[in-house]
């Protein structure tokens, strides 16, 4: 059964490594898409579906991660892999400057400073014109970097399941989820929660920051709407809560399945796509609230590792 | 035996207007199994929190084993050998009885699963390791909460109502582990409105009215003593 899964994802990976070989460049676009709607999801599962902590504003690291990338090849003539990382730093930077004093907020109020968050950095970077280029936004310099930010984006959303499958199996992966069960017991069973709480923000910002300034090089042009909208968070929310919160393939499977089902909707009927969207998280909340895998996983006593 | 473990001195606690613990000292000593008792509102559950870091004192002194624990965060008064349960269960309800168990512990996981296992064994659930503990029974997850604070070996429990909901064949089953507990040395203090089970197992009783302690004394004293009786009955 597990050599079974291993052969699986071998091949999987290495379908995806020669896709760009054969595939045409709208599909190595679309796949790029997708890994980083996993990266994405993945991240927010790290922090929000495992503890229970909702962030509202989890594009905020996105964001910084897009302006610390830009401004770094702009501004100081980096190359995008180094910038990549400086975006992943920045991400952890301010996940901790901002999970001191938050993540001793309880559940909702939490969530409610996290979107408070997004909205402040969005218009911090457009005060700032003279690093950020302000309202009107910063041109990266032309470069097709697609394939090679094809396989940095693969890699990334390989290495935030393969954390998230690390975490999950593990006891601080198990002591996380205490959090969400009960905080005061937990504190009680001699777990120190805001350390967790902490780690587990920290560690769900880096794919984020590092996802934020690859966009950024291979989109050529980000602006502030571009790079914190709250739509983004949303949307890995959604794809999380589908999937199945707390799982490893929860957030992949909603990656896929919500981000094939845009594609394919939003092409042909633009205005159908919000409405679409709606509808899933409505079902979802209301029919099942933790996603296909949870379910599954609750029924069927699957392991951690699913 | 006679070393205190715990001793709480001008212990006082508000909320609001009402004051919830006003000024309780009481010392316990290692090895012996110590009651709690009162009418509801009495304060019993508060000076349980007090003790274990959940809610802040506004004044007093807490001391376990001789060093100053008020003022310190929850986890780090667990860590230091105070485990408890609660009135209302608080057991992980998605985590498998036995992760309940497993993530008390960090180090060595083999040793832990070792552990866990035994304790499980203990209270009779290891059939049940791989269940849900939102599954189990009410009477279950009371074991699995006793069988987790058992995790860290603590030298002082703390057990709000163990007995509540719990049928008399596993009730024996958790008196007789109390017992077991204390002749390992360990100090026990429970809340318990069951007269029985206070009188059969206790061999100190507190007695809390309206935040006070109003008695202290062997069950048969505590039986008799008219405060006592008054702060039940009424005069």
């Amino acid at each position: 059964m597990k050599r079974a899964a291993l052969l699986l994802l071998a091949a999987l990976g290495l379908a995806l490594t020669v896709y760009p070989l054969y595939g045409t460049g709208y599909g190595v676009r679309a796949m790029l898409q997708l890994f980083m709607w996993v990266a994405l999801a993945g991240s927010w599962n790290l922090i929000s579906g495992l503890t229970g902590y909702v962030s509202f504003g989890h594009v905020a690291f996105f964001g910084v991660g897009a302006y610390t990338g830009a401004i770094l090849i702009v501004r100081a003539g980096w190359p995008w892999p180094a910038a990549a990382v400086a975006g992943g730093l920045a991400g952890i930077l301010l996940a901790l400057a901002i999970g001191w004093p938050c993540l001793r907020l309880k559940g909702p109020y939490f969530a409610i400073a996290m979107l408070g968050l997004n909205e402040v950095l969005r218009a911090l970077v457009s005060y700032f014109e003279g690093l950020t280029g302000g309202g009107s936004g910063l041109s990266l310099p032309t470069l097709d970097a697609t394939f090679p930010i094809y396989y940095a984006m693969g890699g990334l959303a390989a290495a935030v399941t393969g954390v998230t499958y690390l975490v999950l199996t593990s006891r601080f992966g198990l002591r996380l989820m205490t959090i969400r069960e009960d905080e005061v017991a937990a504190e009680a069973m001699g777990i120190d929660t805001f350390r967790h709480k902490l780690l587990a923000f920290v560690l769900s910002a880096v794919a984020p920051g590092i996802a934020g300034a690859l966009a950024a090089r291979d989109q050529g042009y980000i602006e502030p709407i571009s790079v914190f909208p709250l739509a983004t968070t949303i949307t890995m929310i959604v794809m999380v809560l589908f999937g199945g919160k707390g799982t490893v393939w929860g957030p992949v499977l909603g990656a896929v399945a919500l981000f094939v089902a845009q594609e394919a909707v939003w092409a042909r009927y633009p205005y159908v796509h919000p409405l679409l969207f709606g509808a899933i998280i409505v079902a979802v909340v209301l029919l099942m609230p933790r996603g296909v895998l949870g379910l599954l996983q609750l029924r069927y006593r699957l392991p951690r590792a699913i | 035996m006679g070393a205190p473990v715990l001793e709480i001195d001008g212990l006082r606690k508000s909320f609001g207007g009402v004051t919830a613990v006003n000024g309780v000292s009481l010392t316990l000593e290692a090895g012996r199994i110590y009651g709690l008792i009162g009418p509801n509102g009495s304060g019993k559950t508060t000076l349980f929190n007090c003790i274990t870091g959940l809610e802040r004192r506004d004044a007093g002194r807490v001391l376990f084993q001789g060093v100053r624990i008020d003022g310190l965060p929850p986890h780090r008064i667990a860590r230091m050998g105070i485990g408890r349960t609660f009135q209302i269960i608080r057991v992980f309800p998605e985590l498998t009885a036995l992760e309940n168990l497993l993530v008390v512990t960090s180090g060595d996981r083999a040793a832990a699963e070792r552990r866990a296992q035994e304790l499980l064994a203990f209270v009779r659930l290891d059939r049940l390791k791989d269940e849900y503990a939102g599954n189990l029974s009410y009477g279950q997850q009371k074991l699995l909460e006793f069988a987790r604070v058992l995790m860290r070996d603590p030298m002082l429990v703390l057990l709000d109502e163990p007995a509540a909901g719990v049928n008399r064949t596993l009730l024996n089953e958790l008196l007789d582990a109390v017992r077991a507990l204390r002749d390992q040395g360990k100090t026990i203090f429970l809340v318990e409105h069951d007269m029985k089970v206070v009188m059969g197992l206790c061999e100190l009783v507190f007695v809390l009215d309206h935040g006070e302690k109003i008695a202290e004394g062997p069950p048969g004293v505590i039986q008799a003593d008219e405060r006592v009786i008054e702060a039940y009955f009424g005069r």
